[in-house]
Parts: structure tokens; C-alpha cells; sequence
């Protein structure tokens, strides 16, 4: 049934063919649709000539502007680089106190913070680095290893505990799992633990033997703490992993390995500082 | 149904689900204690229902007249009913997804119920379930229409549906159970894939057999669609899912492919599912549907030809633009931008071939919501792939990619073109085939249209905001020269916007359920009427054929 | 002009759409077509990375997955955590700032199949080895808001109660030397046992994880629990290691500074 009707609407032939009541028009192909394949194909054209494109049998065709996406990034970068570094060069050489001195650097630093600390740290020590349980908090005024900007980047640079080969390493031992201490001895060092913050409690002569003989080596007499060995003190009302019994008991139960990250080669001395330098200023401002 | 069957055609079909539960048996027993035993007790206990709905009819009274006469549309009535259920399923996933991204703890404290394992039921349940289901129904009506011919064979169009549907039931069951090949959209395992290659190679044969069997001498171009929908996916389905299992009495399986080339692979796959699921099927439905709904003939064959082949040809370049920046060379990257900005003429010449033909039928598009579906739905087909073709552009996919930026454009296209197009259809459809005077209730299609085009609207422009707004973010420099925002500064912005999305899903979702509320009440309550002329020329009959079943 | 320029594509057009009319009549010939015209951009941009030594990088160091880190891989992708997560940092400056070197074809060389990911609705992943410690990964598993308060991460506490199920391990390995993995018969026949052991420092079993997989492998209990290996040892043992499997992105790096 290939009869060539004319479609009275349009004025356009039919290509003759009927299916189930449908029919086509045989129209033209628009002019607009040829001018739009021209545009699309020289332009694909151009940019087969100028970017790597083609694949031959072991190589391909590099594209006359000799673009490689990896070198493209590394370049970026580098200009990158060089575009900050009349504020980073600084930032690497001052000490961190001239630093906080210098409104123009600090403005530099806070800025970049944000997001070094937000996609690094944010995770453990939260967005506010106050810390949680089991994290320390980096505004107080309690340390493990010391607060002073060298010894924290220090700490950042080789982590606590971790792979790096100069890693700080600090361990509670466990008192109970390793038998080291009975159930009840642990119970009478816990419930010494609260007076040593002055807080006021029972008998517990108990509890201050056991602690002299067992812990004071890495705490100190009075649990003032050793920052040497990365000991928390134990006389402030600082807790890492709390303060109350429970979590006490767990900490001499099980013993504690804190487990801090090692950010060289994740993060470069620049931004160790910069970071070092922000959290200097956060607790400065929260004492105020 | 059961009455257009002949005893030994019930026979053979007792024959093949008796074989699907020894298989399933089988399963079961091999793959004890493993997702894949589960599996088994799945296809036992599908094929048996099957095989007892059969074996209680087996004695029934067989077909009298001349089954030539008419054409076989009870597969595509099933198929038309299950594709339905789908969408509400499978929307409902994705409005409980999205509602996950706004309100994390949304969910059963169970491992089924979080996002990594829902997601997948949505997708791919919205993309073979609903999807998948309407295309093969709608190309079972429109391939014996357009070819004057009732399909070959009574089992076969069964097998494929069925098994089809068997296939999704597997694929949507395993990804809660975490069974998972973890390909977007190839996403279920070895026995799944090798299963529905079974299933797929009898679609095609049973559509060259129907092309075979044509009174019209030329194929129409709906058909070109669908054919090329079946075998291209067979194509990309057989390469993208090679896989060796780590044990044939478990579900675990590892790709052939590793690395950079299963990356290339995959998207090769993963675009053109695109192409040739969403779009070329589709495109099928729309030149049969759209036409005929307007009464309006093709604006032109010409045009018909140059983007058949433009789609065929430059889709399967353009999977690389999935992977711009990353460690796939940089060659390939220039070939997937390249081709997908080309393939904007050939989608634009399609999308503009279907509005063209409204010409003259303007008037009923304001009036008829069933065209009004097709005449919105290739109105997104064109934005969608505008869209694409802008986010192939390797800089501007340097934003958009990893966003919802990339969610957006998925579902301005699978919510505005691929959802509208199929309920349009539909819409058009259920009328014909159960010969009703029109659909139960003219408002619900009115009420459906206008929230399904409101749901896409609200959840296109959502994502387009989060998606822009989190690119820019990622990639935000302060003055000093370091990036602004950290990661979860990010995601709280994206708050709101995904409150947004989970809304406008809501609203499409409520279409859909009116949607098939509609239809079943049409199927059950309408008035009927007997079409003007309905039936294959090979039949001696001349007059109009009303199936045997009535 | 525009009407010269375009007479030799009409004139081609027309040639095609006059044989189109005659080929839409066969439904081989439209089947052959199709074939022909689809398969084509899939063959020259597939094949050639096959055949094109520098698109997989070489690695001497490269090295592969234990058997309990492949075991971790395959439940990261059972919970479908890449539907959130990308794997692969590409190459442009932000990301590179943000996440560290970019990715490396061949860091994924042994990976089957790749976890690039095509979404990130969490940060990407790709360096992601040692970035925190093992209790955080379990405590960020066990319930991410505690950690992250903004967090939209779904929790995976039950990983932590499911013992690991090892006795596949062994046919999973030699799955995945059937696609070209290079595990040894000896990687495949301890594959269970190594599991066990790389989770349990104190067991002797420890002794034959650095055996075959190096003096370098993380032997730990993953998941703080001494008493079993369950299958949070496992995924977070998969954590730990991306990133991790070659040192060639860092050393690039490096050169080019
Ligand atoms: C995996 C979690 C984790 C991440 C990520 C992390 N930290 Fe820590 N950090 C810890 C833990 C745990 C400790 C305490 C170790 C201990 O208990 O011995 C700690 C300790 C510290 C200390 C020493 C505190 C003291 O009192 O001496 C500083 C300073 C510090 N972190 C800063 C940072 C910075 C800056 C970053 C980001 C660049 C960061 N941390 C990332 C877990 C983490
Ligand atoms: C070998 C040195 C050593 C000995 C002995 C020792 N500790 Fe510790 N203690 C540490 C270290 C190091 C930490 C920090 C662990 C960490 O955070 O990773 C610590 C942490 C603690 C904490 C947790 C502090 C907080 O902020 O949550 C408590 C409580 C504590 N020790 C009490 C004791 C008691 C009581 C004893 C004796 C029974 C004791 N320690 C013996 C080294 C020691
Ligand atoms: C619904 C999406 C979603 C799913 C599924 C998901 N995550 Fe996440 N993930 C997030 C988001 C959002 C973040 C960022 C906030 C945070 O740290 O919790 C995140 C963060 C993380 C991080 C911290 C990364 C970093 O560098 O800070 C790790 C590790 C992680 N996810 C692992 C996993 C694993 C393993 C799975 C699967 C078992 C998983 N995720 C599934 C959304 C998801
Ligand atoms: C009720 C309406 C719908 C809602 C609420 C919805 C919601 C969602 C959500 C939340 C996601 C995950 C996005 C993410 O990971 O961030 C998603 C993904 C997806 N949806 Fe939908 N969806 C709907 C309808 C549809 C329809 C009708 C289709 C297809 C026909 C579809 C196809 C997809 C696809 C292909 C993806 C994966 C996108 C990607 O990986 O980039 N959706 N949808
Ligand atoms: C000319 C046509 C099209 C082109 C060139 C194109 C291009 C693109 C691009 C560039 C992406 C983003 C890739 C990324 O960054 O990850 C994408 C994603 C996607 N597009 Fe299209 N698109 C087109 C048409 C369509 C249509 C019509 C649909 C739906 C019916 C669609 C569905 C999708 C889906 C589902 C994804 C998500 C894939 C994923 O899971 O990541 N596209 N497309
Ligand atoms: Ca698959
Ligand atoms: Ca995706
Ligand atoms: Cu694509």
C-alpha cells in the first residue's frame, strides 16, 4: 500500500507507508540540523588536532598542543605554590609567636585552617577541637606530650603510637588483663584516683599504696603527670577517656594506646605549622 | 488467559516451570548457608506458582477460533500491570532513599535497610522493573501492530516477560541480602546475568520472528528502536558481566576485568544503558504512542534516519566521559567529550522529530494529558540530553561529576523523559488493549500529570542547586589560596536540598500510585467499546477481532 | 557558500537515506547495521588500553591484596559503601590538595572489579589508608554521628557481632588468580587461615601472614576485639590498606617537585 499522499496540514509528501494508522512525512532535513553537525563535527575536528585522541596499536596520537592531563595538574600546583608563597614562605620561616603577632599572616592561617583541620582532624578532635572520648582535646590546657608549638607539630609530624618510625609511643599498660592487678586492687586505685584533685572520699590508704607502687612511676607522686612519656595527669579535671568510675576501670582494666595519625608525607611542614599556629590561637581565644 | 493456550502448549509450558524449580532446587541445595541458596528457594518457589496456575487450567476449555485472527495481548496486558507495580516499588525505594540523605536514621536497625543496599533496589527496580517491564510489553503491541502480524509462538512472549521479571526479582532481592557485582546497573550476579542472557536471545528471536512474519514491507521506525534497544544490550550486558565465581555454590563472583579497563568497561556499559534502555526503547515507545495518540504522521522519515543511526553509532562512543580526570588516558577522555557534544544533534533531531509532529495537534495536547506526558516527557528528553552533552565537556564535568549535579541530569531524564514517556504510553495503551472507551478517570491522568511534572521539577532543580553549590564548594580557594571548605562543610549545605528532593519524589510517587489505581480501575470499571480495526491482514478474517478470551 | 560547503553531505545523506529505504525492509540487514554501527566505538576505545603499555603505570612495589583485606574489600562492596564513595582522585588541583596524589591506573591493577565510584556523597577514599586509627574506623562503623555529628553515613554496627566467614576465601583467591591476580597455591591454600591470623597478632598463625605477604603487612586486631575475627576485622583491614598498595603516586610527586 505504497501510495504518496500529501499532508494537507503541512503540504509535505508522505514516504507512502501506512502502520496501524501512522504515517511520516518525507520532509527535508532541516537546515538548522546540518548547520548544527557542522558546528559539532569542526569543533570535535579541532580538538582531535590539538588533544591526544587517536589510539594507534601501542601508542596514540599526542594532539598538537602536546597536553598531558597529568602534567596539566602538576603544573597548576606548582603555580599554585607559587602564587601563595609570599605568605607560606613566611609562615614556613617565622616562629609560630611572631606568627600570632601578625595580624595579615594570621588571617592567612585561619583561612587555610578551616579546611585542613575540617578533611584531617575535625574526625577525631572534633570541628571545635574540644575533643570526645578517647580524643583529646587541643584547647584545654592539659597535654600529653606538651603544648609548646614545637613539640605539637613535633607530635603531628610523627603521631603517637603510629607506623612512623620516630612515632611518640605511650601505652597504659593493663593492669587487670595482663594480671598485673586484682579485680579489687584496681576498685581501691579508682576510688583513690578522685582525691588526688582534691576531691574528698573515704579510706582509701588502699589505693594510694597500690598507686605509689604501680603508677606513680609513669604519673608522678602526686599524678601530676609526665610529659616525657606522654603520661595524662591525673590531678586535673581533664579525662581523655573520662573521669568516671566505669570508664576508669576500663582505662586500668584494659590499659590505653591512644592512637594519634602521622601527618609527614600527608601534610607538608607548611601546613603542620599553619595548623600548629591555628590551634595556638584557638585556645588562646577560648581563654579569653 | 490460560483459555488462548492449547493443552499442549499448557504442556510445554508445565515443562519449562518444572525445569525452573529443579533448577531452583538445585540452587537451593548447592548454595546452602550462601545468598545464592536463598536465591534457589526464590526461583522454586516463582516457578511453581507458575507451574500450578498452568497445571489448574490444564483441563479448561482450549482456544476454538482462529487465534491468527487476533493479536496476542495478554503478555503485554501482564506486562503493562507488573511494570506499574514496579514503579510504585521502586519509587517508594527511592523516596525512602532520599529520605535516608536528609534524615540518616530513617531505617530499620537491620543491614538490609541502609542506603548502600537500597539504593541499588531503586535503581535498577525503576530501570528493568518499571522500565524494563514496559518496554518489552509495549514493543510486544507495538511490533504486532506495526507489522500486521500476531507474534509466533505462545510460550516464548511469556518466557520473556516472566523471565524477565525473574531475573528482577533475583537482582532486587540480592542487593538486600548485599548480593551485589557492584556495577551501577549490572549490578546482580553471575546466575542472574547468565539467566537473563537466556531470557534475552528468546526477545530477540521472537522479534526477528514477528519482524519475519510483517504484512508491511517496510519496518516501521519504532521498530528499528526496539530492535536495536535488544541487541545492543545483549552486546553490553554479555561484556560488561563477564565473570569467573569464586565458587558455583555461591553468589560471589570477580570481574573479568580490572582496573582501568573495567572502568572503561563499565561505562561503556553504563553510558549506553543509558542509550540503549533509556533512551532507544523509549524512543520506540514514543514513535509509536506520540503519533498515534496525535493522529498526526511522522514530521520526517528523513530526520527518523539520521538520528537512528547517530544515536546507534555515537552513543558507544561517549561512555569515557564518565571517567574524565581520573587514570583512564587522556585519549579516551578526548573521544567520550568529543562524541557525546556530536551526539547532541542526533538526540535533538529526535526530540525534535517527536515535537514537530505535534503540529497541528497542539490544541489536543492542551486538552489531552495522556499527549501532554509525551509532548513533556521529549521536552526533557531534549533537556536531558542537552545536559549530557554540557556535562561531557571535560572542564565542566571537572564540577559536575562525583555531585548531584550527575543525579540531576539522571533524573531529568529518567523522572522527565523515561517515566513520562512510559506513563503517557501507557496512558494511551490500557484504553486499546482492553478496549475501553477511554481511562476510569480523565482528572486522575490531569491529577497524575501535574504531579509527576511538579515531582520532577522539584527534584531537578534540588539537585542542579545542591549538585552546583557542592562542586563549587570542592573546589572554592580562599584568598590565601587554599580551599575554603572542608568536606562536611559540604554536606551540611546539602541539607536542604535533599529535604527538597525527598518532597518532590513524594509528589512523583503519588502520581504513580494514582497511575496504577487508574489503570486497574479502568481494566476492571470502564465502559467498553470495540476498536475501529484491530487485527493482523494475515488473517482471513475482516472484520474486527475481539480476543478469543471475551 | 553555506549550500556548497554542504552539497557533498546531502549528496551522501540522500545516497543513504535512498539504500536506507531499501535495507529497512530486511530485518537481517537492519540487524547486521546495528551491530556493525555500535560496535565500533567500543573496540577502539577498549581494546587499545590493552595494548598500550603506559596506560597501567609500572609498579615494582605492587603489592596485593591479603586474603582478610580482600575479604574486608568484598564487604565494602556487599554494603554497597561505593554508592557513596569514590576511590580514584582525579586529576585536578582541589582534589589533589584535598586528598593527596592523584590516582594511578595501576593502583587498581588488581582490582576486580575497580571501585572508582561515580558519587560522592561521602569524601573520597582513595588515600584513605592509615588516615585514622583502626578504633576509629570501627567506632565511625559502629555509629558515624558520634563521631561526625553532620554525618549522613549509614551504621554497620552488626559487622562488629558477625564473625568473618573464611572458608571461601581459599576459591575466592583462586577466582581471582583465574582473572589474572597473581596469587600463589600457597596464598590460596593458607587464604583462610592467613585471614584468622592477620587479625590475631598473638596467634601463630600471625607467622605466615608475613611469610607470604611481607614484613610491611598490618597484623592487628582490627576491631579491638581479641576473641574473634569478625567481619569489621576484615573491612576495616580493607580501609587500611587503600592507598597503601604502592608507593609509586607519592614518588611521582615527588619527582615533579
Ligand atoms: C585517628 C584519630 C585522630 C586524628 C585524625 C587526629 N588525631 Fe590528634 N590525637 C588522636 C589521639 C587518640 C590522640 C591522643 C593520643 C594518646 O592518647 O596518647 C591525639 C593527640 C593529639 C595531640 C597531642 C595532644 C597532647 O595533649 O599532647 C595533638 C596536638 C593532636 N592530636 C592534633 C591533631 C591534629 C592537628 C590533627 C589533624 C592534622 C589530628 N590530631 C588528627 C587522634 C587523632
Ligand atoms: C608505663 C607508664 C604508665 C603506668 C605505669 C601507668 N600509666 Fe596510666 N597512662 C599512661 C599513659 C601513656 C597514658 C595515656 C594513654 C593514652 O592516652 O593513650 C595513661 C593514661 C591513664 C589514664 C587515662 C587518663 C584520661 O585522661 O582518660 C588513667 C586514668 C591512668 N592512666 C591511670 C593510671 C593508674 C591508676 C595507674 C596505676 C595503676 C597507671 N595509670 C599506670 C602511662 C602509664
Ligand atoms: C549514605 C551514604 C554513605 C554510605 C552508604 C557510606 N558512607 Fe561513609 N561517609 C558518608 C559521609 C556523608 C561521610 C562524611 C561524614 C563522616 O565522616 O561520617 C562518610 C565518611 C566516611 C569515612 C571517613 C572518611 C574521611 O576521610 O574522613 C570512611 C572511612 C567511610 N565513610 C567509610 C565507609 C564505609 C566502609 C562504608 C560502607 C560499609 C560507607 N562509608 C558507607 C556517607 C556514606
Ligand atoms: C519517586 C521518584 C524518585 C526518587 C525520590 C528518586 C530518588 C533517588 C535517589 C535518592 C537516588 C540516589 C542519589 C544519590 O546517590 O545521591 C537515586 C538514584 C537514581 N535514580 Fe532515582 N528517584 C526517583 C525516580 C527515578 C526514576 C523514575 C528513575 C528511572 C527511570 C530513576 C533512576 C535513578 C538512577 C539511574 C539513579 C542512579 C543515579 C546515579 O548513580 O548517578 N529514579 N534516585
Ligand atoms: C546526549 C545524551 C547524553 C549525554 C551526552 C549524557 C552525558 C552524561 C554525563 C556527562 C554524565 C555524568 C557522568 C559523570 O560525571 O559521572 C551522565 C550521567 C548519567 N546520565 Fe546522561 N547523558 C545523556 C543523556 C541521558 C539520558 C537521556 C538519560 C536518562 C534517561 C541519562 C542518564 C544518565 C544516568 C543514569 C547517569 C548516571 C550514571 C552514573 O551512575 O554515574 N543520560 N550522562
Ligand atoms: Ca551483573
Ligand atoms: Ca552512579
Ligand atoms: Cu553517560
Amino acid at each position: 500500500m505504497s501510495v504518496k499522499e500529501r499532508d494537507p496540514l503541512t503540504g509535505h509528501q508522505t514516504t507512502g507507508h501506512e502502520w496501524d494508522g501512522i504515517t511520516e512525512l518525507n520532509t527535508r532535513v532541516p537546515r538548522a540540523v546540518w548547520f548544527f553537525i557542522i558546528i559539532t563535527h569542526v569543533w570535535a575536528l579541532i580538538a582531535w588536532l590539538l588533544l591526544p585522541t587517536w589510539p594507534l596499536v601501542s601508542t596514540y596520537t599526542k594532539g598538537l598542543l602536546g597536553l598531558d592531563q597529568r602534567d596539566e595538574v602538576a603544573q597548576k600546583i606548582a603555580a599554585a605554590q607559587q602564587a601563595r608563597a609570599d605568605w607560606s614562605d613566611q609562615i614556613a620561616m617565622l616562629p609560630v609567636q611572631e606568627i600570632l603577632a601578625e595580624p595579615l599572616l594570621m588571617d592567612r592561617v585561619n583561612s587555610t585552617a578551616n579546611q585542613l583541620f575540617g578533611d584531617n582532624c575535625a574526625g577525631c578532635h572534633g570541628q571545635d577541637a574540644a575533643g570526645g572520648p578517647g580524643f583529646p582535646s587541643l584547647v584545654d590546657d592539659a597535654w600529653l606530650w606538651g603544648g609548646d608549638p614545637d613539640i605539637v607539630m613535633e607530635t603531628l609530624r610523627v603521631g603517637i603510637n603510629s607506623d612512623h618510625p620516630d612515632s611518640r609511643y605511650a601505652e597504659m599498660p593493663a593492669f587487670g588483663r595482663d594480671g598485673m592487678l586484682s579485680r579489687d586492687e584496681i576498685r581501691s586505685i579508682v576510688a583513690y584516683l578522685p582525691t588526688l584533685s582534691g576531691a574528698a572520699a573515704g579510706d582509701v590508704s588502699a589505693g594510694a599504696v597500690l598507686f605509689a607502687d604501680n603508677c606513680a612511676s609513669c604519673h608522678g607522686e602526686k599524678g601530676e603527670g609526665n610529659m616525657d612519656l606522654g603520661a595524662p595527669d591525673l590531678a586535673d579535671d581533664f579525662w581523655i577517656y573520662g573521669g568516671d568510675r566505669d570508664a576508669l576501670f576500663k582505662t586500668l582494666w584494659d590499659g590505653r594506646q591512644g592512637w594519634m595519625p602521622a601527618w609527614e608525607g600527608r601534610l607538608s611542614e607548611t601546613d603542620l605549622k599553619l595548623i600548629t599556629t591555628y590551634l595556638q590561637d584557638l585556645r588562646e581565644e577560648d581563654r579569653q | 488467559m490460560m483459555s488462548n493456550l492449547t493443552r499442549a502448549e499448557r504442556g510445554t509450558a508445565m515443562l519449562i516451570t518444572g525445569i525452573g524449580v529443579l533448577i531452583g532446587l538445585a540452587m537451593a541445595a548447592l548454595g546452602h548457608g550462601d545468598a545464592l541458596g536463598a536465591h534457589g528457594w526464590i526461583v522454586l518457589i516463582f516457578c511453581a506458582v507458575l507451574f500450578f496456575i498452568v497445571a489448574d487450567a490444564f483441563y479448561s476449555a482450549e482456544p476454538v477460533e482462529d487465534r491468527a485472527a487476533a493479536y496476542y495481548d495478554d503478555p503485554t496486558k501482564v506486562g503493562i500491570m507488573i511494570s506499574l507495580i514496579w514503579a510504585v516499588i521502586a519509587m517508594g525505594m527511592g523516596v525512602w532513599v532520599a529520605a535516608q540523605l536528609a534524615w540518616p536514621d530513617l531505617r530499620f536497625d537491620a543491614p538490609w535497610s541502609s542506603f548502600g543496599r537500597l539504593r541499588p533496589v531503586h535503581t535498577s527496580g525503576v530501570i528493568f522493573g518499571f522500565g524494563g517491564n514496559a518496554l518489552i510489553a509495549t514493543s510486544f503491541h507495538v511490533m504486532q501492530r506495526t507489522c500486521r502480524a500476531r507474534m509466533p509462538g505462545q510460550i516464548s512472549p511469556w518466557f520473556v516477560l516472566l523471565g524477565f521479571n525473574l531475573f528482577c526479582i533475583v537482582a532486587a532481592s540480592g542487593y538486600l541480602m548485599g548480593v551485589t557485582q557492584s556495577k551501577e546497573y549490572a549490578e546482580p550476579e553471575w546466575y542472574a546475568d547468565i539467566w537473563l542472557v537466556v531470557v534475552w536471545v528468546t526477545y530477540f528471536v521472537l522479534y526477528m520472528r514477528t519482524l519475519a512474519w510483517r504484512n508491511e514491507p517496510h519496518i516501521y521506525v519504532a521498530n528499528w528502536y526496539y530492535l536495536a534497544f535488544i541487541l545492543v544490550v545483549a552486546i553490553l550486558h554479555i561484556v560488561n558481566n563477564l565473570a569467573v565465581p569464586a565458587s558455583f555454590a555461591g553468589a560471589k563472583s570477580y570481574s573479568a576485568f580490572s582496573g582501568v579497563q573495567d572502568a572503561m568497561t563499565q561505562w561503556w556499559y553504563g553510558h549506553n544503558a543509558v542509550a540503549f534502555f533509556l533512551t532507544s526503547g523509549f524512543l520506540g515507545m514514543l514513535y509509536y504512542f506520540l503519533p498515534k495518540r496525535a493522529e498526526r504522521p511522522i514530521y520526517s522519515y528523513r530526520l527518523s534516519i539520521l538520528s537512528f543511526w547517530g544515536i546507534v553509532f555515537f552513543y558507544m562512543w561517549a561512555g569515557s566521559h564518565h571517567l574524565h580526570y581520573t587514570a583512564l588516558p587522556h585519549w579516551v577522555q578526548t573521544l567520550g567529550m568529543t562524541f557525546s557534544v556530536m551526539l547532541l544533534v542526533p538526540s535533538w533531531a529526535s526530540a525534535g522529530n517527536a515535537l514537530m509532529t505535534l503540529n497541528g495537534a497542539w490544541h489536543k495536547v492542551r486538552d489531552d494529558a495522556t499527549l501532554r506526558f509525551m509532548m513533556v516527557a521529549a521536552v526533557f528528553y531534549a533537556l536531558s540530553t542537552f545536559e549530557g552533552s554540557f556535562m561531557a565537556i571535560r572542564p565542566v564535568n571537572g564540577l559536575s561529576h562525583y555531585t548531584d549535579w550527575t543525579v540531576g541530569h539522571v533524573h531529568a531524564g529518567a523522572m522527565g523523559w523515561v517515566a513520562l514517556i512510559t506513563f503517557g504510553s501507557i496512558y494511551a495503551l490500557v484504553p486499546m488493549l482492553w478496549r475501553r472507551a477511554g481511562m476510569y478517570s480523565p482528572k486522575a491522568v490531569e491529577w497524575h500529570f501535574w504531579l509527576a511534572l511538579a515531582g520532577t521539577v522539584i527534584y531537578v532543580f534540588a539537585m542542579w542547586n545542591s549538585g552546583i553549590i557542592q562542586g563549587l564548594m570542592w573546589r572554592s580557594y580562599t584568598e590565601a589560596g587554599s580551599l575554603r571548605y572542608s568536606f562536611v562543610d559540604s554536606l551540611v549545605a546539602m541539607h536542604p536540598y535533599y529535604i527538597a528532593r525527598a518532597f518532590g519524589g513524594l509528589l512523583f510517587l503519588i502520581g504513580a500510585c494514582i497511575g496504577l489505581w487508574n489503570v486497574a480501575m479502568t481494566v476492571r470499571h470502564a465502559p467498553a467499546r470495540n476498536p475501529a480495526r484491530d487485527y493482523p491482514t494475515s488473517s482471513e478474517t475482516m472484520e474486527p477481532a475481539v480476543p478469543v478470551a471475551e | 557558500m553555506f549550500r556548497t560547503i554542504l552539497r557533498p553531505f546531502s549528496k551522501l545523506f540522500e545516497f543513504h537515506a535512498r539504500s536506507h529505504y531499501r535495507m529497512e525492509r530486511h530485518s537481517m540487514a537492519l540487524t547486521v547495521g546495528i551491530i556493525i554501527a555500535a560496535g565500533i566505538g567500543g573496540i577502539v576505545e577498549i581494546a587499545p588500553l590493552f595494548t598500550i603499555d603506559e596506560t597501567v603505570e609500572a609498579a615494582p612495589d605492587m603489592r596485593l591484596y591479603t586474603p582478610l583485606e580482600q575479604a574486608g574489600r568484598d564487604i565494602y562492596i556487599r554494603e554497597g559503601c561505593y554508592a557513596c564513595h569514590s576511590q580514584m582522585i582525579r586529576t585536578l588541583r582541589d582534589e589533589v590538595e584535598r586528598y593527596g596524589p592523584y590516582s594511578l591506573a595501576v593502583e587498581s591493577q588488581y582490582d576486580h572489579p575497580m571501585l572508582w565510584g561515580s558519587k560522592r556523597t561521602g569524601p573520597d577514599l582513595a588515600r584513605l589508608g592509615d588516615k585514622y586509627s583502626d578504633d576509629w574506623q570501627v567506632r565511625h562503623l559502629v555509629d558515624p554521628r558520634a563521631l561526625v555529628p553532620e554525618s549522613v553515613m549509614p551504621h554497620y554496627a552488626a559487622l562488629l557481632d558477625t564473625p568473618l566467614e573464611t572458608a571461601s576465601l581459599p576459591g575466592r583467591l583462586a577466582a581471582l588468580r583465574a582473572v589474572g591476580v597473581p596469587y600463589s597455591d600457597e596464598m590460596i591454600a593458607a587464604a583462610a587461615e592467613d585471614a584468622a591470623g592477620q587479625a590475631q597478632p598473638d596467634n601463630v598463625r600471625a607467622d605466615g601472614v608475613f611469610e607470604r605477604y611481607g614484613d610491611d603487612t598490618a597484623v592487628r586486631y582490627f576491631d579491638g576485639r581479641r576473641d574473634r575475627v569478625t567481619e569489621m576485622d576484615a573491612l576495616v583491614a580493607y580501609l587500611q590498606i587503600l592507598g597503601k598498595l604502592t608507593d609509586l603516586p607519592q614518588q611521582l610527586t615527588l619527582a615533579e617537585e
